[in-house]
Order: C-alpha cells, then sequence, then structure tokens
C-alpha cells in the first residue's frame, strides 16, 4: 500500500500570521482575542499598523487560549492572567533545564 | 455507538440548571485539569468531562442529547429513528462516538446560521522519540482516525494512515504542525491541521538545553593536573577531544556546532562538564605515589577558608 509523506513543521518555520487567521487557530470570539493583545499576552509585530499580524510565536499562545477558554470557562481577564502564569511556568521550567543540563550528575552514575 | 451518561461524569442529575451544571464542571476541572492535576488518569478524565459538558452546557445540544434516551453507560445504542430529523439531518450514525455527534451537530448548526464555511478541526498526537531520532530527524508512521462530514452533514470517522518526516533536532515538548492533515472543513472551510507532541526519551550520557547538548566528561586527577587528550561520544559520533592542562572540575570544554542543528538557525554546541573522579580501590604501589605526592605537594586546596579565616579576626 502506497503511504503519503507529510512534511512536519516547525511552529517558528511559519511565517507572519494575519489577525483572522489567529481568530480562527484560536476558535475565540474576536472581541475577546483582542482583549488578550490589549493584555500584551499577544504582541503584534507592528501594534501601531491598522492591519495586525504576528509572529509564528503567537500560534502556540492563541491555541493555548482557546482551549483554556474553552475547557476551564474563563473570562478574557482571568485568561490573560492565566496566560501569563503559563508563560512563566514554560520560562522557568527551561532554566531549570539549562541548570539541570549544564552540572554534572554523577548520582545518575 | 456506546452511550456515555454526561449528567453522571459531571455529578449532576438531569434535572439540574444550567448553573448547578457549570457550578459542577468548574469544581472537577480545578480537580482534574491536566495543567494542574497529580491524579492518576487525570488527563482521561478531564476529557470525558469537557466531552460532557461542552454538550449539556449548550441548551440545544442538552435537549438533543436528552432525546437519545437512557442507556447504561457503555452499552451499544443508536439514537431514535426520529432524531435525526429533529436535529442533525437524515443519515446515519455508524462509525462515530458520541462527542462526533454532537461536532456534527454544531457543524450543521453554523451552517443552517448562515456562515458561509466551517474550519476542521485541529487534531494532536503524541510522538515519542529516541534521542538519535530527534537529533538526526527521522520519518514515523501514524495511524490517525479522522472525522468527515458528508453532503448532508454527517459525521463518519476515516481510518488514515501517512508517513511523517521529522526534521533534525527537534527536542522534548516541542509541537510540530502538519497543515491540513486535521478535521475536514465544511462547505469550503479549511482543513484543520495535525499537531505533533514530540516527548524525547533522556539518553544516558546526554542532556539537551536549548540547542546545546551537554555531557559529564569524568577525568581521573593526573589527567586533570597534567592534560590529556580523550575519545569523546558525540551524538553525530566520537571525536578527539584535548583536555589542557590544569583543567578544574566543573570545566566546560566547548565543541562549536556539535549540538542540535536546524535547518533555520545555526547548529548549537556540544558541553563536555569535567568531574574529576578518584579510584575507589587503589593497590600497594598507587598509595605510595600517592602518598609520595602528597609529601611532595605544596597545593592547598582549602586556601579561601584560611583566607576568610583570616579576615573575620
Amino acid at each position: 500500500m502506497n503511504i503519503e509523506t507529510f512534511e512536519a513543521m516547525r511552529i517558528d518555520e511559519r511565517g507572519a500570521i494575519e489577525w483572522t487567521q489567529l481568530i480562527e487557530i484560536s476558535g475565540m470570539p474576536e472581541a475577546e482575542l483582542r482583549e488578550l493583545v490589549d493584555d500584551g499576552a499577544l504582541v503584534p509585530v507592528d501594534i501601531g499598523s491598522s492591519s495586525w499580524s504576528f509572529d509564528a510565536h503567537a500560534l502556540p499562545i492563541a491555541r493555548a487560549a482557546g482551549r483554556l477558554r474553552r475547557e476551564l470557562d474563563l473570562d478574557a481577564h482571568a485568561l490573560a492572567v492565566v496566560l501569563r502564569f503559563v508563560a512563566r511556568i514554560e520560562e522557568l521550567e527551561a532554566e531549570l533545564r539549562a541548570l539541570r543540563a549544564g552540572v554534572a550528575q554523577p548520582l545518575r552514575r | 455507538m456506546k452511550y456515555k451518561d454526561y449528567y453522571a461524569i459531571l455529578g449532576v442529575d438531569r434535572g439540574a440548571s444550567a448553573d448547578d451544571i457549570k457550578k459542577a464542571y468548574r469544581k472537577l476541572a480545578r480537580k482534574y485539569h491536566p495543567d494542574v492535576s497529580k491524579e492518576p488518569d487525570a488527563e482521561e478524565k478531564f476529557k470525558e468531562m469537557a466531552e460532557a459538558y461542552e454538550t449539556l452546557k449548550d441548551p440545544e445540544k442538552r435537549a438533543a442529547y436528552d432525546q437519545l434516551g437512557r442507556y447504561t453507560p457503555g452499552q451499544e445504542f443508536q439514537p431514535p429513528p426520529d432524531w435525526g430529523q429533529h436535529f442533525a439531518g437524515a443519515g446515519t450514525f455508524e462509525d462515530i462516538d458520541l462527542a462526533d455527534l454532537f461536532a456534527g451537530l454544531t457543524g450543521r448548526r453554523q451552517g443552517a446560521r448562515g456562515a458561509a464555511f466551517t474550519a476542521g478541526r485541529d487534531y494532536e498526537a503524541a510522538v515519542r522519540l529516541t534521542f538519535d531520532q530527534a537529533f538526526h530527524g527521522t520519518e514515523i508512521e501514524l495511524e490517525l482516525s479522522v472525522l468527515e462530514f458528508d453532503d448532508k452533514g454527517n459525521a463518519r470517522r476515516v481510518p488514515q494512515r501517512i508517513k511523517v518526516r521529522i526534521p533534525k533536532g527537534v527536542t522534548d515538548g516541542e509541537q510540530l504542525r502538519i497543515p491540513g492533515k486535521g478535521g475536514k472543513g465544511v462547505e469550503g472551510g479549511r482543513d484543520g491541521d495535525l499537531y505533533l507532541d514530540i516527548m524525547v526519551e533522556p539518553h544516558p550520557l546526554y542532556r539537551v538545553s536549548g540547542r546545546d547538548i551537554y555531557i559529564d566528561l569524568p577525568l581521573a586527577p593526573w589527567e586533570a593536573v597534567l592534560g590529556t587528550s580523550v575519545h569523546l561520544p558525540t551524538p553525530a559520533g566520537a571525536v578527539s577531544l584535548k583536555v589542557p592542562a590544569g583543567t578544574r572540575a566543573g570545566q566546560q570544554l566547548r565543541l562549536a556546532g556539535r549540538g542540535l542543528s536546524r535547518s533555520n538557525a545555526p547548529a548549537g554546541n556540544l558541553y563536555a562538564i569535567v568531574e574529576i573522579v578518584v579510584p575507589s580501590v587503589v593497590d600497594e604501589r598507587e598509595r605510595a605515589l600517592f602518598r609520595q605526592l602528597a609529601e611532595a605537594s605544596t597545593f592547598n586546596p582549602r586556601a579561601q577558608f584560611e583566607r576568610e579565616a583570616a579576615h573575620e579576626h
């Protein structure tokens, strides 16, 4: 049987994401997603422009926002706070990974 | 399809108000949300609860669910003959589960309200890779069960097998995207995407941080003092590494460009972290040589203690 092969892409290989695409990806109402921009959870490449576009890092944030809103029934303000906590946890996890990786670990042997 | 008792899953009775249902869901979500819960099977339980809430919070879907009738959870059933006419249009309900049935209802309703199209759902799949597969890139095979809708809006599950090329240099926790391989769009809506959640098995020698790789390099005390050349394994093949004389424990010896490589960024580095190890058993001759060294050496490894003590007085 001939099985089709697909290329898996890195998130950051995706080019600019338009505002309408981001709304579709998040599955959220536009007004609520706009509140996340106002709060700084999503940052447009050029916030002064009339038509916002975003870099690829906005994609996982928009997806997480839509999922958390749906699953935890959060309003826009609570969602912005939770996203900030999630971002902070990710930063700390990366720091912890770096610390663990950079120290010899004789106990593992 | 198998029956699920959405009311029992949320722990409410059939006459519960919308507010009671919301309260019950929120209480359970706090306990079982996979991001916070330490309960075993939290993810599975949460998925079930979210599915139940998705249907019961919506008055139209809840009415449609109630009209299905009552069965024992897990029991095979078919919706009553006139159910489809009222809620989902004519059609069959084979090869789908209860969640698909209500997903179909959403697609149909959005169409009826004048939306021109409905985008397909994004799917997620977990992929486990060995360290070597992640480092070099690999090709994997995936079995998917894709939800499709026909012209009448009836949902059905279609099995699909695809091969996926994973790029080199992926890391644990990274998410990859395969555009258009999620659920099919309805009435011209775009197809959803497939997201792969990458898990990389730990390697006995290497640790990863960002694009850099770390390996412990054990050295004998005399190797650290005199310097040496060692055979060092790296994911891209062993290399000969020159260790300079006077190397200290904890020092990181850098091999530029030997870390994870990516097509759109410079490769990371590999760091060998020096660890001074001592033999746990020494023979008589070795012991005599160490004694000789101890007598001859003027090296004071605790000079710092003495300097600090002098300051304090």
